[in-house]
């Protein structure tokens, strides 16, 4: 049966069975259609009515003379009644009439305190709710033209009452005021904008979707998620717990496929949720008129804005499905699968959370954050923003990477003997060491786990140590020298160990046949010469953006500056050892489980290629990953790799501080390098050739290992 | 032909104590085609662990196990391709009908849709479950679920059948059909191993006999063989008498 029918057979029984079940059905359609409309009305009716409460409610007002108490109660009684012959004129169902300021009628003012130590007392022991002190006197007459009372109002913000009954009161000799000016405007016969000269309006220029642009994509995400868990646990500890994983495992189809076919159901019912979730909003909003609420407060969601939030909810919902059907496949009841959901939600609330926060960009570690590059980039695209492609790549190849790794360790896990029957020994069994069973090469699984966990880690590497303005780069290449190695060899050399793996056949530590040895030296110094081209090809039709030509600059500059051979030890050799044994040995080795040759050199070198963080460089570090992963395939050994890499980038080291070897064959070596000449593109093509047919009889797999682990 | 090869196979789990505990302990045999082979013992006696094994849903600590010439270890799925699977407490999916179990499992097995369904069909037919064929699974009882199993195990028409106490919790009716089951794939040409704990049934079914206790076999052969080597007529007290209990238990009267 072919792959994709498999897929197929298992995804359509598993959708079947998962939308027949009620829970489903609740959970992704009943729920948003209830809820939301019952939540939107609620939350909108509650701040109303707090509202309308708040301006019905009594407060009380202290001062410190009782004249100042006649002369506010004065205010406050005028006021209500040129309110009042204003209302009376107005129909009662305008706009005008219903912009009409509700008058304070349920004030008291409280008898005159002796000082004003006693009245800030008596609001902190909230006594009364709000302090007027008029600070002179003369305004118990009319004041004069001339003068201007100052009025200090004492409030407690944080107390809503009290901030409430302030803005009240502010608002109150706002109107005195304007009476008082209209008046005296009207004796001295002067036309009401005399005071006027400037008419301030305030145009809103902020992008519609502003308050929903940071509050849609969280709520959003939570959706995915809850529309995730329960098929995610139903279709992995469910099965199990009902006693059909059994009848499952016993029919010859890889456990990979179940897990997959499971993965996408997943997926399927996540987004459908999460678009069911959305258009249960936009209804809701619609159909209750809070659009125009919504429009006050930062407007309405616009159609294509819609369908935007949900092209960026798919790679999401991707990504939470691999991640919970991942965690569900180690617990064997459905309660179990319960209590490791919740502190997933809870991490993955943390970089969704931090994402939310007004002030986060989506630049830096946050790039490669899981869930929270999601969050930023829905997030940036409501507002409007024009989000470059490079970093919309960064965000989807991160993403893809974390969840086609979690699928693949659900995958793992899925199929444990452990996991399967809860009478052969506990979960901890996968880990004890005494009981794991040596292998010749590290599974995919792991493979892909190590990958995307150095992946984050060494983008925020490079982001730290990446130099400030000013700086060169020496900071940068002497810390990535240091940590390399410990990164890219030593953790996952310490994973094998643990996991008993054979270290010298996951790294092909093997001594290689002499021919390879060539063709590894024959890369190394013709292989610039295609890269080069398709540098230059690639700079024609997209150019080259300022910034890369920028960070070029300083570490060519940087190079310069070193001693030569710290130079070629920090660019050549550190990543030629540890980037060969990272992507050509551990990780090239895990995915030949797959038996597929150019599967895994594909997977390996793009992998390698992403690892660069530059989409500039990507199709080039991509090519170069291709031909050493080939070569090292080929070859059953790491070391024609290294020599190849080791090779090209000393090349490198070397047109940049002694750009006069090049010059002699027509290089130009600064930053606007030209095509190469035709003598040199074809001399260099025919010595990848010959190695290429160097490597083209694959290495019996007889051949001497190097170093016996 | 030997379709089932069973050799010095071994399981042991890890404990608590750190001392490993051996479920299977070296045990051997073989099935010729066409045979019931019964697997006896009492609760724990590795039964399970065995079928387990032999049907790559474990692993074996060592020793080899083949069904129909395919290696347990080198080509599980071809293992998987000859042999059905039913356990007493294998589930159904109670969201789908009888008919969509069969056509699903049929596809899983290898079947395009079209065969699947007519194999489901055939098997609706044979086993006489028409009558339920349409309700979901969780609509039926414990005895037409175990048929509806049945006819599932049966649906790539393997060679190899592993019943691991396929009777388990059935009434009267229900076990007589199961078992008239049971006997009618074996005349079809079905090799069979059986796993129970209920004797007499096992009496009446198997052509050879393997009692197990503590992860060995105490005996093994038809039923003849047995009876002479304890001197005893009844399966109950063959076993009892084999594995030295019967002084304790006090020998069943005649």
């Amino acid at each position: 049966m072919s792959y994709s029918r498999r897929i197929w057979t298992i995804y359509s029984k598993e959708l079947i069975d998962i939308l027949r079940d009620r829970r489903t059905l609740i959970a992704m359609i009943v729920v948003p259609i209830v809820l939301y409309p019952l939540l939107m009305l609620g939350s909108i009716q509650a701040v109303s009515f707090q509202g309308a409460r708040l301006s019905r409610s009594s407060f009380t007002i202290g001062v410190i003379d009782d004249q100042h108490r006649v002369r506010l109660a004065n205010m406050i009684s005028n006021d209500a009644a040129v309110l009042d012959v204003l209302r009376d004129r107005l129909d009662p169902d305008s706009e005008e009439a219903k912009a009409l300021p509700t008058p304070i009628t349920a004030a008291k003012t409280r008898e005159a305190f002796g000082s004003l130590a006693e009245l800030e007392r008596a609001l902190q022991n909230r006594e009364i709710t709000v302090g007027v002190i008029f600070k002179d006197d003369r305004l118990i007459g009319l004041p004069n033209y001339d003068q201007q009372v100052p009025v200090d109002i004492y409030a407690d913000v944080e107390d809503v009452r009290s901030a409430h009954a302030a803005s009240r009161i502010e608002a109150l000799i706002g109107r005195v005021n304007e009476q008082m000016r209209a008046g005296r405007l009207a004796r001295e016969q002067l036309p009401p904008t005399f005071f006027q000269p400037f008419k301030v309006d305030v145009v809103d220029l902020s992008s519609p979707p502003s308050i929903l642009g940071q509050i849609l994509p969280l709520i959003l995400i939570l959706m995915t998620i809850t529309g995730a868990i329960y098929p995610a646990i139903d279709l992995t500890a469910g099965e199990r717990e009902r006693g059909t994983l059994e009848s499952l495992m016993v029919c010859p189809v890889p456990v990979i496929d179940l897990v997959v076919g499971k993965f996408l159901v997943v997926t399927t019912v996540a987004i459908m949720g999460a678009t069911l979730n959305l258009a249960s909003v936009t209804a809701t909003v619609y159909a209750g008129g809070f659009d125009q609420i919504m429009a006050k407060t930062g407007g309405a969601i616009p159609v294509g804005t819609l369908l935007l939030i949900l092209l960026c909810l798919i790679p999401f919902a991707v990504l939470m499905s691999a991640i919970m059907i991942a965690v569900c496949s180690y617990a064997r009841t459905f309660k179990e699968a319960q209590n490791y959901v919740t502190p997933v939600i809870l991490a993955v609330l943390i970089p969704g959370g931090i994402a939310a926060l007004p002030t986060t960009r989506l630049d830096g570690i946050m790039l490669v954050m899981p869930v929270g590059n999601m969050v930023l980039l829905a997030r940036d695209l409501l507002m409007g923003a024009v989000v470059p492609l490079w970093i919309l790549a960064m965000v989807l190849i991160s993403t893809l990477l974390y969840a086609g790794t979690a699928v693949v360790v659900a995958a793992t896990v899925f199929g444990q003997e452990s996991v399967v029957f809860a009478d052969s020994g506990s979960l901890k069994s996968v880990f004890r060491r005494s009981l794991i069973k040596p292998v010749q090469f590290p599974s995919l699984s792991m493979g892909l786990l190590v990958v995307a966990l150095l992946f984050p880690t060494w983008f925020f590497v490079q982001s730290i140590f990446s130099p400030g303005p000013g700086e060169d780069a020496t900071g940068l290449l002497y810390r990535t020298g240091y940590l390399m190695p410990i990164l890219f060899v030593l953790i996952p050399m310490a994973l094998l160990a643990y996991w008993k793996t054979d270290i010298a056949e996951s790294l092909a530590l093997r001594l290689p046949s002499p021919r390879y040895l060539i063709a590894g030296v024959l890369v190394g110094v013709s292989a610039w010469i295609p890269t080069h081209e398709l540098n230059f090809l690639q700079a024609a039709i997209v150019g080259v953006p300022e910034t890369v030509s920028k960070s070029a600059a300083i570490m060519g500059e940087t190079i310069k500056a070193l001693p030569p051979w710290t130079a070629i030890v920090l660019i050549a050799l550190v990543p030629a050892v540890c980037e060969e044994l990272l992507f050509r040995g551990f990780f090239l080795s895990s995915l030949s489980v797959t038996g597929r040759k150019w599967v895994a050199v594909g997977i390996s070198a793009t992998v390698f290629g992403v690892f660069h963080f530059l989409i500039f460089r990507f199709a080039v570090t991509t090519a170069m990953g291709v031909l050493l992963g080939y070569l090292c395939w080929q070859s059953r050994s790491i070391v024609p790799g290294m020599i190849a890499h080791l090779l090209h980038n000393t090349l490198g080291v070397v047109a940049t501080v002694k750009p006069t070897l090049f010059e002699h064959i027509g290089i130009a070596t600064n930053g606007d390098a030209g095509h190469l000449p035709m003598m040199v593109i074809v001399v260099g093509v025919a010595v990848l050739l010959v190695a290429l047919a160097l490597m083209r009889r694959p290495e019996s797999t007889q051949s001497r290992i190097l170093v016996y682990a | 032909m030997d379709m089932v090869v069973v050799n010095n196979l071994v399981k042991s789990f890890p404990t608590p104590t750190g001392v490993d505990k051996r479920a299977v302990d070296g045990l051997s045999f073989r099935v010729s085609a066409g045979q019931i082979y019964g697997l006896l013992g009492p609760n724990g006696a590795g039964k399970t662990t065995t079928l387990r094994m032999l049907s790559g849903l474990m692993s074996a600590t060592s020793g080899s196990a083949a069904i129909a010439g395919h290696d347990v270890t080198a080509e599980p799925m071809e293992v998987k391709r000859s042999l059905g699977f039913l356990t007493a407490n294998t589930g159904l999916y109670l969201r789908l009908t009888a008919r969509e179990t069969l056509a699903y499992f049929g596809q899983l097995c290898g079947l395009d849709p079209e065969q699947a369904r007519r194999r489901g069909e055939e098997l609706i037919a044979e086993l006489s479950l028409s009558d339920f064929a349409d309700l979901r699974c969780g609509a039926l009882s414990t005895g037409q679920r175990q048929r509806v199993n049945i006819a599932r195990a049966l649906v790539a028409d393997p060679p190899v059948l592993i019943m691991d106490e396929p009777t388990l919790g059935l009434d009267v009716l229900s076990n007589r059909h199961m078992l008239a089951h049971i006997r009618r794939a074996r005349d079809n040409g079905k090799t069979i191993i059986l796993s129970t704990h209920y004797l007499d049934e096992a009496e009446a079914m198997c052509d050879q006999i393997g009692l197990l206790h503590e992860g060995r076999f105490v005996a093994e052969g038809d039923l003849q063989t047995l009876r002479e080597l304890s001197g005893e007529e009844r399966l109950s007290n063959i076993f009892l008498k084999l594995i030295h209990a019967d002084e304790a238990v006090g020998a069943e009267p005649q």
